[in-house]
């Protein structure tokens, strides 16, 4: 507002000097206030917003050139390298096109950087970091496995690391009595693992996700104390060793731990790979359309969830077997401490951390997980506490873990979006967008628009002064706010617009509605008589004041 | 085979089993949360009892006071993290049985860097004398424990049936969204349950330790006997979880006495996984449709 308008402004009456019957000299009137100004603070809302982001942005690649696409698909899949959409894009004129899902671009950058770790660490870190890589890699395959089992069949058994260390336990004690070779320890592995994944799977058929939890919590513990107390898996020593290793004994150290690192990596691969043709394919998409509390749906829509539930704990069961005959085959034996309570809750905290029911969040999860544990060693009980904290922050407000972020970023600024559109929505005759888009002329939506503006202008001039100045002289020259109001109200349409009869009978007046159809009486709208025409001129003013009002 | 040893310790496991379960199983049908925190508030109320008779006094009945409030007051620092920032928010049933798998292993880690990995004893808080009955000789901790518990079970369940917060907690149960509709509200009354049961499991903690002795981590085989004997009762039934108390408590003994110690975690959930083949909800798993709906 500037100064000028901001001062007190006074009208003052040019007839004066010649008729000053009833006329007045000069009235103040309302200061100047621009109609964008009026228009804004209207619209304005109240709410405090925040600034929530627009669009989603994808950048634009440009086109194939000659050849209009191109599709390879890996071999034995029909699936193509990346997912994307090619477009038209009309103002340039060109092709473009799209990587709607950039999650195999980041996938290979993290596997290369991973199978470059080993050349590139330094000499002082070697140890640490590539001992940490081989748990990682273990513990990475074992984690997927078991996202199968919590994701992908939504069975939530904590039994995992009882299946990979009986597994483990079993092969290292054969191979230390029977002289296997290392790599007969892996399917031997699979083997015990397949037998006590069928054995487990039995109460699985009958018990609910959450029942079957705390039941395989317990049967984890039960495999403790059964190792730990029986002789011959080495009670004494606190595990067994003295299994075949694929390590070769007279290499360097250093040596050693990049054999053992790039067999963990190729292990932890495997691992990926299953979880692709488990998750990815049929038996997954099945699943996916069982989530837990929607299974009754999916068996009317003939999914036999049961028996794809039976199908992928057995196969993840086989696999982590699997693990565990790789995991005596690599540490040349086992300790009890796979049993135990912390290394179930850190695996929970490894897929909870990255977000259940996702290949990348195993991994990434473990990643974390495994450099708190095992490269801060020094921390000494503090590093568990650090990870517990993590994961109680992720519980607490993730709702599905890192890589559910974007999900729930975007789910957020949804909410926001709405909320910010029901609070602009305040409607004074003006269209809202989805009744702008039903109208059958521009115009239409302008001329509301406008006249909603005007509206609002012209209640701002409405002061107990103006209403008086009408009252005294609702006839002959006005100040300017008056005169404004008054353009407004003549220019009215005519249904429904007042009018005054006056009366037959007696000397009075009274306050009409026009109908606007030619041949139709106007309406009565008060019983109220007025003396005199000016009275009634007024009673006019008052109630179209009011219509203005209240509109 | 003695018999009356395998009587005397059914009845000794029986009511120790008995009142961490009956813990686990209110938490879980009031609030629809499954504590997996209990290890955590088990230790810390042994070690809270335990700086009690170091610094305080050695006085039984102190220290088991102390155990218990000790106890309560970790229950309302589980529920304080655990239970009220999400217990409205989607997937709630496994986000807080993630959550107090966190607490239970931020806790007991916290409780080992404090205390040190050693583990400590409490005094004989009901004395060390014994008698011999018909044969059997009762200890002075196997009478107290009997005693202490039932009574305390017994003043627990009255209070819940006769007590105002008893009568709210037990609306919860039937129906948390009812009764948040009459006005009683699922946070405060959260509170209390956590107290109660917190208080439960510190009582177990202190008699327990008449036996054994407290450490980080000795919470843990108590609260998983805990958790599977209330699921094997049926989670959210009293009666459910006295009944598998008692059933688990004579397999327990049976199993010391017939075959030797180290199979009792096997025969135990092998008897659990044939109670729940035929019953999937426990044996007086009643509850459990209300409250999963």
């Amino acid at each position: 507002m500037t100064e000028r308008s901001q001062a007190q402004r006074t009208w003052r009456n040019p007839l004066f000097v010649w008729d000053s019957g009833q006329e007045v000299e000069q009235l103040p009137t309302a200061s100047f206030v621009s109609h964008q100004e009026i228009w804004d603070t209207t619209r304005a809302s109240s709410t405090k917003l925040f600034p929530v982001g627009r669009l989603r942005y994808y950048h634009k690649w440009a086109g194939h050139g000659e050849s209009l696409w191109r599709r390879h698909r890996y071999w034995p899949t029909r699936r193509r390298v990346l997912r994307i959409r090619g477009e038209y894009n009309e103002k340039s004129l060109r092709r473009e096109k799209t990587i709607v899902d950039k999650r195999p671009i980041w996938w290979v950058m993290g596997l290369i950087a991973l199978a470059l770790i080993p050349l590139i660490t330094p000499a002082s870190l070697e140890n640490t970091l590539l001992t940490a890589g081989v748990t990682f890699g273990i513990y990475a395959a074992i984690n997927l496995c078991w996202m199968l089992v919590i994701g992908t069949a939504s069975i939530f058994s904590l039994a995992t690391y009882a299946i990979v260390g009986t597994a483990a336990f079993v092969t290292a004690y054969s191979s230390a009595t029977l002289g296997l070779p290392w790599w007969a320890l892996p399917p031997l592995g699979a083997v015990v693992g397949l037998i006590f994944g069928g054995i487990i799977a039995l109460p699985a058929t009958r018990l609910d996700g959450f029942y079957y939890a705390l039941l395989t919590l317990g049967l984890n513990e039960l495999c403790r104390v059964y190792f730990v107390t029986s002789k011959e898996f080495g009670s004494a020593t606190g595990g067994l060793y003295g299994a075949a290793t694929y390590i070769p004994q007279d290499w360097s150290s250093s040596g050693q731990l990049q054999l053992a690192y790039y067999a963990c990596f190729t292990l932890m691969l495997l691992a990926l790979l299953l979880y692709r043709f488990v998750n990815g394919r049929r038996l997954g998409r099945i699943l996916r359309m069982a989530p837990e509390k929607r299974e009754a749906f999916a068996e009317a829509t003939g999914v036999n969830y049961r028996q794809a539930r039976v199908r992928v704990f057995l196969i993840s069961s086989i696999a982590l077997g699997f693990v565990g005959g790789f995991y005596s085959a690599n540490y040349g034996g086992v300790a009890f401490s796979i049993f135990s309570f912390d290394t179930v809750l850190l695996g929970l905290a490894m897929l909870v951390i990255g977000g259940v029911g996702r290949s990348e969040g195993a991994v990434v999860g473990t990643l974390i997980v495994v450099f708190f544990d095992k490269v801060l060693i020094t921390l000494g009980p503090m590093r568990l506490i650090i990870i517990g904290l993590i994961m109680l922050f992720v519980v607490l407000y993730l709702r599905n873990g890192l890589f559910g972020i974007k999900q729930q970023f975007r789910s957020w600024r949804n909410k926001k979006k709405s909320e910010r559109r029901s609070t602009r929505a305040e409607k004074g005759g003006e269209m809202l967008p989805e009744e702008a888009t039903e109208a059958s002329s521009v115009d239409d939506v302008y001329r509301r628009r406008y006249d909603k503006m005007q509206r609002e202008f012209l209640k701002r001039l409405l002061t107990p002064e103006v209403i008086d100045e009408h009252r005294r002289a609702p006839q002959g020259q006005h100040s300017e706010a008056l005169e404004r109001l008054l353009i407004y109200f003549r220019n009215q349409p005519q249904p429904d617009k007042y009018a005054i009869t006056a009366l037959q009978s007696i000397e009075g007046y009274r306050i009409v509605a026009l109908s606007g159809h030619r041949g139709v009486a106007p309406r009565v709208v008060e019983d109220k008589i007025y003396r005199s025409p000016s009275e009634a001129y007024h009673g006019v003013f008052l109630r179209r004041v009011q219509d203005l009002l209240e509109s | 085979m003695d018999i009356w040893f395998v009587v005397s310790n059914t009845i000794v496991l029986a009511c120790i089993y008995g009142t961490l379960a009956i813990g686990v199983s209110i938490t879980w049908s009031s609030l629809g949360l499954l504590n997996l925190a209990y290890g955590f508030i088990f230790a810390f109320a042994g070690y809270g009892a335990w700086l009690f008779a170091q610094h305080v006094s050695s006085w039984g009945p102190a220290v088991l006071a102390s155990g218990v409030l000790s106890g309560a007051l970790g229950g309302l620092f589980v529920c304080a993290l655990a239970f009220i920032p999400i217990h409205d928010k989607p997937n709630f049933t496994i986000r807080g049985l993630i959550a107090t798998l966190a607490i239970n292993l931020i806790g007991t880690q916290s409780l080992l860097w404090w205390f040190g990995p050693r583990s400590k004893s409490l005094p004989e808080i009901f004395g060390t004398w014994k008698f011999s009955l018909s044969g059997m000789t009762l200890t002075a901790d196997k009478v107290g424990n009997v005693i202490t518990s039932v009574v305390m079970l017994l003043l627990v369940l009255r209070w819940m049936r006769s007590s105002r917060r008893g009568l709210e907690i037990r609306a919860m149960m039937m129906n948390p969204h009812a009764a948040s509709i009459v006005g009683i509200g699922v946070r405060r009354t959260s509170f209390y349950v956590m107290a109660l049961t917190g208080a439960l499991a510190g009582l177990a903690a202190v008699l327990l330790s008449q036996t054994y002795y407290i450490s980080p981590f000795g919470g843990l085989t108590a609260m998983i006997k805990a958790v599977s004997i209330a699921l094997c009762g049926g989670l959210g039934s009293v009666q459910g979880a006295v009944i598998a108390a008692v059933v688990l408590g004579l397999n327990e003994a049976l199993t010391t006495v017939s075959i030797g110690g180290r199979y009792v975690l096997i025969t135990q959930f092998l008897m659990i996984i044939l109670i729940l083949l035929v019953r999937p909800r426990g044996i007086a798993g009643i509850l459990d449709r209300a409250r999963e709906a």
